[in-house]
């Protein structure tokens, strides 16, 4: 993939943003300025100002980091839980795994979003529930593939060879089927943490994740959607931000797959 | 340019100087380089070569499918049409494909009757209904049976061998003048085989067909063509008629192709060619077979040309060469069998739901003894394989190994001294490990060797297999599929066993490379004292690598006995039924038994399991009753109701 480094550049800039952003703008990101609402974009204010008057490029910048957290938090959250509960699954054809992918499909038959807000609705939000409750829904996401992975594993050959020595299925899964399982497993990390901060961003707009007046770029967006015929620039920045950041993420995700493989280049 | 092709009136096919690269990321591959063909109207040709010769290159440029592949040609044209541009007019209507794999070339959401009728619809722009009936027709004529009912099937519920009937149906469709077959019955099992070549070579004269065939094996070539032209690595290096190509060789390769092949009478050594294909991103001016040539000599490094009146060659030693044959390896000193019995088995069974895969089956393999197992696919020979290493569990049944009894779940000594090779290459090592680490696992987990000492054994069996020690520290995707195979069969030697299953271990491989692989497991098991359960569908592998024969229909043993003696009459009807189907060079086709059914179609109940197919069934008996196991000496026996005197007498005619 040739666009890996370039990723790799674009999202190491993100998180450098997302971390030294808020020093970087002379504004406070908070700072309410009623004279100069709804402030098209200038030099000044390159992303134009909100309804209070305060900068969107410090808004966005002090947000980045909370977008970034329930991305890829909430795909750790799904990994660590996934990953093992899909090999389990793979290997225990029993009663065991049985229940446990019951329980997973009955997850995968609810709308994330339902799920989510069943999660988040019952207690008062915060940044690191939304990050939990994000990650639980893509649990069964991550065992599936990791199962369907695991189990195509399981008939080749070379699996056959480590039953015909006699290995144990701890030396089985670490040497023959994890490093083969993991190309698919960090595509899918990318897409899970593009989708963690859809979702994370869907939750927020809902009043369900960071509070106002975090500057998280769901709210941010769902703020904006009032003033999108007057000042439409309120939620066109942090909903740009998105999307270079789930490009970015993508391209490292594909390009990390590539690398990972023996046989690339 | 072929001289005959001026010869004859103009022929139906004709290509000339044909040159197919592919851009890849390692540069450009040239696939084939300036390649001269012509199929003459009504005649057959073959293009003869191993994998990576660029044989279905060939199909595919006629086709006008090759998609971003560069191809170049002074001329392409069938029946006058220009196939350079005009491929897409011809293709699926007078020229018409059939490909290798029937299982993935039919959809498998669609049932039968529409998948013929469609051509039927599209090109002959036929009304659904008179398509339909036409259809019923076509499948009457490639002898599929109760052709109205199959109409309404899917392909899950056809064998192998009636997809590809269908396959063909569906070709003949549009009425075509060139049937392009690709590897037409490579999938399929040898009985299977020799009914489809029937059809092929009936269709051939009842409808005036012209037939470019495209195979690795000699022997289907031999029977179904007039004209074989030879292709290696992009280039045609020998074209002439199928007798005097197959029969008066004059290229080294075809000689070398001809040696490799094993034949079901004849034992022994073969003669592998050794080396790899050279690399095609930089085709050498020269020769490109020199580096692997037996006969090799001054001048081979300048460009050669194709000469010779009807029979052509490129090589400018075929004069010098004539009747020169490719060396044979040195005869390898009398196995080293021991008395005793390693492995006993004794009334094995395993099911499969409702299927018995394997049922009751009862051998013994001596200490550093080769017991070859041959069937067709579905018979169960593979099943029993991963039984006697007790890689799935026996439903009924013992297992004693070096006089132990071995459990469901064994020890992991017998693990150590009884290990596997498969059959593919490709799945058989971890792509993410290198070779050095592949090896390095069995030496570790039986306490074998570590560290340093690790190293030195992995050189070893590096070694023992005739691979390079630097290979190490290559992952299997660098490594050629006979490489990658030496590599499997290191790795079982690793934890030094007595006892190998080598399941179809050469059956994926190319005959130059089968032939070089069976004689290091040849010459191992003679340095090493090993034992082997060899595994095959291919009856004449067998004859070649096995003391003791053994033949499986349907889950179950029909014949057990010394290789020279199993595969000499008096034989069993089943054996002789798979020794017979095996197309040999020469032997002349009406001489072969053709077995009606399906492969593994088992007779239910009590009587013979073979008995729906065999050709000498003696009726009731053979359906009711269980047949015995006749003794007749030498360890050789046979399970049938036909009286020894009978089987003896009738053999002599076969």
């Amino acid at each position: 993939m040739k666009l890996f480094w370039p990723g790799i550049a674009a999202l190491s800039l993100i998180v450098l943003a997302a971390i030294i952003g808020t020093w970087l703008t002379p504004y406070d990101p908070a700072g309410f300025a009623v004279r100069l609402r709804f402030a098209a974009p200038t030099f000044l204010h390159p992303f134009g100002t909100d309804e209070f008057g305060r900068d969107v490029l410090s808004r966005v910048l002090s947000g980045a980091h909370l977008s970034l957290l329930i991305g890829f938090g909430a795909m750790l959250v799904s990994l660590v839980g996934g990953v093992p509960l899909g090999l389990f699954t793979a290997f225990n054809r029993g009663w065991g795994g049985t229940l446990v992918l019951r329980v997973a499909d009955l997850l995968l038959s609810l709308p994330p979003i339902l799920l989510g807000l069943l999660i988040l609705a019952v207690t008062p939000p915060s940044t690191l529930k939304t990050i939990i409750a994000v990650g639980l829904v893509y649990i069964p996401i991550m065992l599936r593939l990791t199962r369907a992975v695991a189990m195509e594993l399981l008939e080749e050959d070379f699996v056959q060879a480590a039953r015909a020595r006699g290995e144990s299925a701890a030396s089985i899964l670490a040497r023959e089927i994890l490093p083969n399982a993991w190309p698919p497993i960090i595509v899918e990390c990318g897409l899970r943490v593009t989708f963690a901060i859809l979702l994370g961003s869907a939750l927020s707009f809902l009043g369900l994740g960071p509070q106002p007046p975090a500057s998280e770029w769901g709210v941010m967006i769902a703020e904006s959607r009032e003033f999108l015929d007057q000042a439409p620039w309120i939620g066109l920045a942090p909903g740009l931000c998105l999307c270079v950041l789930l490009v970015t993420v993508n391209l490292v995700g594909e390009g990390l797959r590539a690398r990972l493989d023996p046989s690339h280049g | 340019m072929p001289g005959w092709t001026h010869r004859m009136a103009e022929p139906l096919l004709a290509i000339e100087r044909l040159s197919v690269a592919f851009p890849t990321r390692r540069g450009l591959v040239q696939a084939l380089q300036s390649v001269d063909l012509s199929v003459p109207a009504g005649g057959a040709l073959a293009l003869v070569g191993e994998s990576g010769s660029g044989k279905s290159t060939v199909v595919l440029a006629l086709l006008g499918l090759l998609g971003r592949a560069r191809v170049d040609a002074a001329r392409m044209s069938f029946d006058g049409i220009d196939l350079r541009t005009r491929a897409a007019e011809v293709r699926g209507r007078r020229l018409a494909v059939v490909f290798q794999d029937p299982s993935s070339s039919l959809n498998p959401a669609l049932a039968i009757g529409r998948q013929v009728a469609e051509p039927l619809v599209i090109h002959g722009k036929l009304p659904a209904a008179t398509a339909r009936v036409q259809a019923t027709e076509l499948l009457a004529e490639v002898g599929l049976p109760r052709p109205s009912a199959l109409m309404d099937c899917y392909p899950h519920q056809l064998s192998g061998g009636m997809k590809q009937r269908v396959a063909i149906a569906m070709a003949l469709a549009a009425h075509p003048d060139l049937l392009l077959l690709d590897e037409p019955t490579t999938a399929l099992d040898v009985t299977v085989e020799a009914g489809i070549l029937d059809l092929l070579a009936d269709l051939r004269a009842r409808r005036g067909l012209s037939l470019l065939l495209v195979s690795h094996n000699l022997g289907i070539v031999d029977r179904l063509c007039d004209r074989a032209a030879v292709l290696y690595a992009g280039r045609v290096v020998e074209d002439g008629p199928v007798p005097g190509v197959l029969g008066r060789s004059r290229h080294p390769y075809t000689r070398g192709l001809l040696a490799a092949l094993p034949r079901p009478d004849e034992t022994g050594l073969l003669s592998p060619i050794p080396g790899n294909l050279p690399d095609l991103t930089a085709p050498v001016a020269g020769c490109n077979f020199q580096p692997r040539c037996a006969f090799a000599a001054a001048g081979c490094e300048a460009p050669q040309m194709l000469t010779g009146a009807d029979h052509l060659v490129r090589c400018h030693r075929a004069v010098a060469l004539e009747g020169a044959s490719w060396p044979a390896p040195a005869p390898l000193p009398p196995p080293p069998v021991r008395d005793g019995a390693l492995l006993v088995a004794e009334g094995l069974s395993r099911r499969f739901g409702a299927v018995q895969a394997v049922d009751a089956v009862s051998l013994t393999i001596a200490p550093g003894e080769v017991l070859g197992l041959v069937g067709e696919s579905g018979c169960g020979k593979s099943t029993l394989g991963r039984l006697l290493l007790r890689l799935i569990a026996s439903h009924a049944g013992s297992l004693a190994f070096g006089g132990e009894a071995i459990p469901n779940d064994p020890t992991r000594s017998f693990r150590r001294r009884a290990q596997i090779v498969f059959q593919n290459p490709d799945t058989a090592l971890n792509p993410r490990q290198t070779v050095g680490t592949i090896l390095r696992r069995p030496l570790e987990h039986f306490g074998i060797a570590r560290g340093a000492a690790a190293r030195t054994e992995i050189a070893r069996l590096l070694e023992l297999v005739r691979l390079p020690a630097s290979y190490a520290s290559r992952y299997p995707h660098q490594l050629s599929g006979g490489e990658k195979q030496r590599v499997g069969i290191a790795r079982a030697l690793a934890s030094r066993p007595e006892f190998i299953v080598c399941d179809e271990a050469v059956s994926a491989l190319d005959v130059s490379v089968q032939a070089a692989v069976l004689n290091l497991l040849a010459e191992l098991r003679q340095s090493l004292g090993l034992a082997l359960l060899f595994v095959s569908h291919d009856i004449s592998v067998i004859a070649h690598v096995a003391d003791r024969v053994a033949v499986m229909y349907g889950g179950a043993l029909m014949e057990v006995g010394p290789a020279a003696i199993v595969l000499h009459p008096p034989f069993h009807p089943y054996t002789q039924a798979l020794l017979s189907a095996v197309p040999v060079i020469g032997r002349r086709a009406r001489d072969r038994l053709r077995l009606p059914g399906e492969p593994g179609a088992v007779h239910p109940g009590e009587g013979c399991r073979f008995a729906l197919r065999c050709h000498r069934q003696l009726g009731q008996v053979c359906l009711e009753q269980a047949p015995p196991w006749r003794d007749l000496g030498d360890g050789h026996q046979i399970r049938c109701h036909i009286s020894i005197e009978a089987l003896q007498e009738l053999s002599q005619g076969s």
